[in-house]
């Protein structure tokens, strides 16, 4: 089985109309066995950016201290607040400087210009290939599934409660069909003067 | 290895020495979708037919109708659809001039069951799903794994963008993880069953490159089968 | 084969670990000790290959008695288990990576209890009650049926002694004896040790 199946869990991000929301499953596990499901993969990184990180949890831990490390360092440095743009282009040549021994995770990046308020989302390969489509990223054991859910539910210009209604739903079906995956979700919605985090009670099966 | 008739051949490669691995199955791509109503039941099949980035034909139907009451929809590799379903024909031809009458949906499921069990160590690489108006007049939908095991549901994905459509069949046909507070799911129409199952395959089609062209959907009730045909991206 | 267990309740953390050492298909040992006092308010237990165990657990010990030596105070359970994992992680990825499995487990005043969970890949988690080996896959469902969040120690004591005689009925292994040490705000205390022998008479039902 594929190292970035070891641990099991998924991540999904969508951009809506002046906002973007990220979505992230419970579940810890170590192959078929669950060990822990309060195990959140999106982490609060700037005041209006969110990462995601789905594959093997050790790499998940040391890619977000590490990225923490650097984040924190170019803001001392530059006295001024990381954009997603460059945090994922940080992120993005911080994966390829381990080429050829690489970090088992699939990154996904949420967020708001700290300036423009422009909306952003982006995801890589374990190696750091980006992509920065204008609809929504998916990662994790049931990107598949989180693909269908996603083509067949977004749209452009979704207000911030219809994006979370899409969302929650895109992630809640996907997982469902995945034995890896669930176990409970969070999913945050980013607007320019606010953040909503909201739990989802999913099937615990 | 030589007392089983299989030649014996080194682990590592050696001058001189070649061996030709033969390989029995390819994916041929497609999907296919069915949904089963009170007195229908659709069922749907793109017709992209493809071998790796190689598209063969934009319009090979995978949906072989065995009856006036039952469709079958079979996609994984090609040349072993093409066995099954003659085969399947065959043996429901054989059953009519034998009994003087035509198998039911229920016996069609059974039936392509143990076809497909008889291979079980060199199966059918296929995905299979069976629709049909049943013997009390119900629409019915049975999905099959490789090795012929059958289960009768309401709704199924199968195929290259199976993992992509079954959660949305989910969502919108089963009403998962919509929170009905206290009523009942509404039953599927015909229109809603066609709506949904053409929406699927716009959506695969986004994404999985074995999905496209066009799709072809049967809409069995007892009075026979009607067909609509819709088109898809074409990349 | 060897197995750990641990409970974290509201004020404590509870580990128990089987004494046996075996190598291939013989029994070395019967009285190993697996539950190592990094300080005085931090417990480690390991498993895994037999000579990494000793070596990293000393390691990690002394590097928080160093701590304590230079700065005059202790690291906190969740620092602790923070330096654990990140050291695992960068030998993970060196050319002589370490295979535990372990439990880094401690009370603190100000944090209170904190149970971590460290695998050789070095994916760690906060948990409540965990287990590691094959022992830990009969554990799970006691653990969820019987753990709470307002936990005593007599009631996780009594935890253990529902997940060994599972154990010791169910697993091919034979695992006779298991060390059980607490850490709460009086410190690391050991406690009677759960044996077959101590066992005979226990009804897991009552």
């Amino acid at each position: 089985m594929s190292i970035l199946a070891y641990n099991g869990g998924c991540v999904v991000a969508m951009r809506g109309k002046d906002c973007v929301a990220i979505a992230t499953d419970h579940r810890f596990g170590v192959q078929a066995q669950t060990i822990s499901t309060d195990f959140k993969k999106v982490f609060h990184i700037a005041p209006r950016m969110f990462l995601g990180l789905t594959g093997l949890q050790t790499d998940i831990l040391t890619v977000r201290d590490r990225l923490m490390f650097r984040k924190n360092l170019y803001e001392t440095r530059e006295n001024r607040e990381m954009a997603p743009k460059p945090f994922s282009a940080m992120l993005s040549s911080f994966l390829y400087e381990h080429r050829f021994g690489p970090y088992f995770i699939e990154p996904v990046v949420a967020g708001l210009d700290p300036k423009t308020l422009k909306p952003f989302v982006c995801n890589m390969d374990l190696i750091g290939c980006p992509n920065e489509p204008d609809d929504f990223v998916v990662a994790g054991t049931c990107a598949e599934q989180l693909y269908g859910m996603c083509e067949t539910l977004w749209k452009p210009d979704l207000q911030p409660d219809q994006l979370f209604e899409v969302i929650a739903q895109s992630m809640m079906n996907a997982f469902d069909r995945d034995a890896m995956s669930g176990w409970g979700a969070t999913v945050y919605i980013i607007e320019k003067d606010k953040i909503t985090e909201r739990s989802l009670k999913t099937r615990m099966d | 290895m030589s007392n089983l008739g299989i030649e014996q051949f080194p682990d590592y490669q050696v001058p001189g020495v070649s061996h030709a691995d033969f390989s029995p199955y390819e994916s041929n791509g497609g999907s296919i979708v069915a949904i089963a109503g009170e007195d229908f039941v659709v069922i749907a099949a793109d017709t992209r037919l493809s071998s790796g980035y190689n598209i063969h034909t934009r319009k090979q139907s995978k949906l072989f109708p065995l009856s006036n009451q039952t469709v079958l929809a079979s996609t994984g590799c090609w040349c072993d659809t093409l066995s099954l379903t003659g085969l399947m024909k065959l043996r429901m031809q054989n059953y009519e001039h034998t009994h003087l009458k035509t198998m039911t949906t229920d016996a069609v499921a059974q039936m392509l069951s143990i076809i497909m069990y008889n291979r079980r160590f060199f199966p059918y690489y296929v995905s299979n799903i069976l629709a049909g108006i049943d013997k009390d007049g119900k629409g019915v939908v049975f999905s099959y794994d490789p090795i012929g095991h059958c289960e009768r549901a309401t709704y199924r994905a199968g195929g290259t963008a199976g993992a992509l459509l079954q959660p949305v069949l989910d969502n919108q046909i089963g009403y998962k993880n919509m929170n009905l507070h206290g009523e009942d799911a509404p039953e599927v129409t015909k229109e809603r069953a066609v709506a949904v199952a053409s929406d699927t395959f716009i959506s695969a089609a986004e994404r999985d490159i074995y999905t496209g062209d066009s799709v072809l959907i049967n809409i069995i009730t007892k009075d026979g089968i009607e067909t609509q045909e819709l088109q898809l991206r074409q990349d | 084969m060897e197995t750990l267990l641990g409970i974290k309740g509201p004020d404590f953390v509870m580990l128990a670990a089987d004494t046996t050492h075996a190598r291939s298909i013989i029994v070395m040992k019967e009285d190993q000790n697996k539950i190592h006092k990094a300080s005085d308010n931090l417990l480690i237990s390991t498993t895994g290959e037999s000579g990494d165990t000793e070596q990293f657990t000393e390691f990690i010990s002394k590097n928080i008695a160093l701590y304590k030596m230079r700065n005059g105070y202790d690291l906190s359970p969740r620092a602790a288990a923070h330096f654990t994992r990140k050291n695992l992680a960068d030998y993970l990825r060196s050319r002589t990576p370490y295979q535990v499995f372990m439990f880094v487990a401690g009370y603190d005043e100000t944090d209170g209890a904190e149970l971590a969970f460290i695998d050789y890949l070095a994916n760690a988690k906060s948990l409540n009650h965990a287990g590691h080996g094959y022992g830990a896959m009969f554990c799970s469902s006691i653990y969820d049926r019987y753990w709470h969040p307002n936990i005593t120690q007599d009631e996780a004591y009594d935890i253990f002694k529902k997940c060994i005689v599972e154990i010791q009925k169910r697993l091919v292994v034979n695992l006779k004896n298991f060390n059980v040490s607490v850490v709460d705000k009086n410190g690391v205390r050991n406690l009677e040790p759960i044996s077959a022998q101590s066992l005979t008479d226990y009804n897991a039902s009552s």
